[in-house]
């Protein structure tokens, strides 16, 4: 792996982890209401243009990433954002960590690797 | 909480995966990408284009309400079923291989998607004390 290669495969795990940490703040406003209301108070706070943001971002990204290398390793690769966007559930909204949820999610992880590797 | 999941991930899956097809068929219509104006022409002129977009905002509203309750760390992981749907989907509608490595990573998926919903959902429906 190259230096570039590798700076992108960390770029797109921090836009793709702080997109869904964001969209989860963004969803998780327990003042926000229901239905329309809540729509409307997602639009009016700062979590869902930050997601949004950061997903534009991390959609440049994975296009130079993709340029480098094939897109099997690049799923490969990418199935890191998977343990990073668990690691800061639980870190940031105190997801809890229950064994089906660690197993669950660690074999998530490690099939999208091997489909990548195939 | 269960029949929420259920049918929150069910719609997920499927609007995600009616992108990825459009996205393909779209590109098939298209052909092999050569920089000049005719082909963006082509990308946009097919109707696989809007149908992949609106698949884009339709699971842009279904995560939304789906985070609303669910943790998303394990929601995320689950949202990876669509890498299956998509391998199976395209093996059918386009007849692309698929190689033995990718057919057990995609049950190894599957197994874990068994196990998150096998975790009990008002235990690990938690999040902020309010939330």
């Amino acid at each position: 792996m190259t230096l570039l290669v590798a700076v992108f495969w960390l770029l797109n795990v921090t836009f793709d982890t702080g997109g869904h940490l964001a969209f989860k703040a963004a969803a998780a406003q327990p003042d926000a209401g229901d239905g329309l209301a809540r729509w409307k108070a997602m639009a009016q706070r700062p979590w869902i243009w930050i997601g949004v943001s950061f997903f534009v971002a991390e959609f440049v990204v994975w296009q130079a990433f993709l340029s480098l290398i094939p897109l099997s390793q690049g799923v490969l690769l990418g199935s890191i954002n998977i343990v990073a966007v668990m690691l800061a559930g639980r870190w940031l909204f105190a997801e809890k960590f229950t064994p089906m949820r660690v197993i669950g999610s660690t074999l998530i992880a490690l099939g999208v690797a091997i489909v990548g590797l195939g | 909480m269960r029949r929420f999941y259920l049918i929150g991930f069910l719609v997920l899956m499927t609007f995600d995966t009616l992108t990825q097809v459009c996205f393909k068929l779209n590109a098939n219509h298209a052909g092999p990408f050569v920089a000049d104006f005719a082909w963006v022409v082509r990308v946009v002129s097919a109707p696989w284009m809007y149908v992949a977009i609106a698949g884009y905002i339709g699971s842009f509203f279904t995560w939304m309400t789906l985070l609303k309750h669910a943790p998303v760390g394990p929601a995320f992981a689950a949202s990876h079923l669509e890498v299956v749907v998509v391998l199976v989907l395209s093996y059918f509608i386009f007849g692309d291989h698929l190689s033995l490595v990718q057919l057990f990573g995609s049950a190894v998926i599957v197994a874990g998607i068994v196990c998150l919903a096998f975790d009990p959902p008002d235990e690990g429906h938690d999040e902020r004390p309010s939330g």
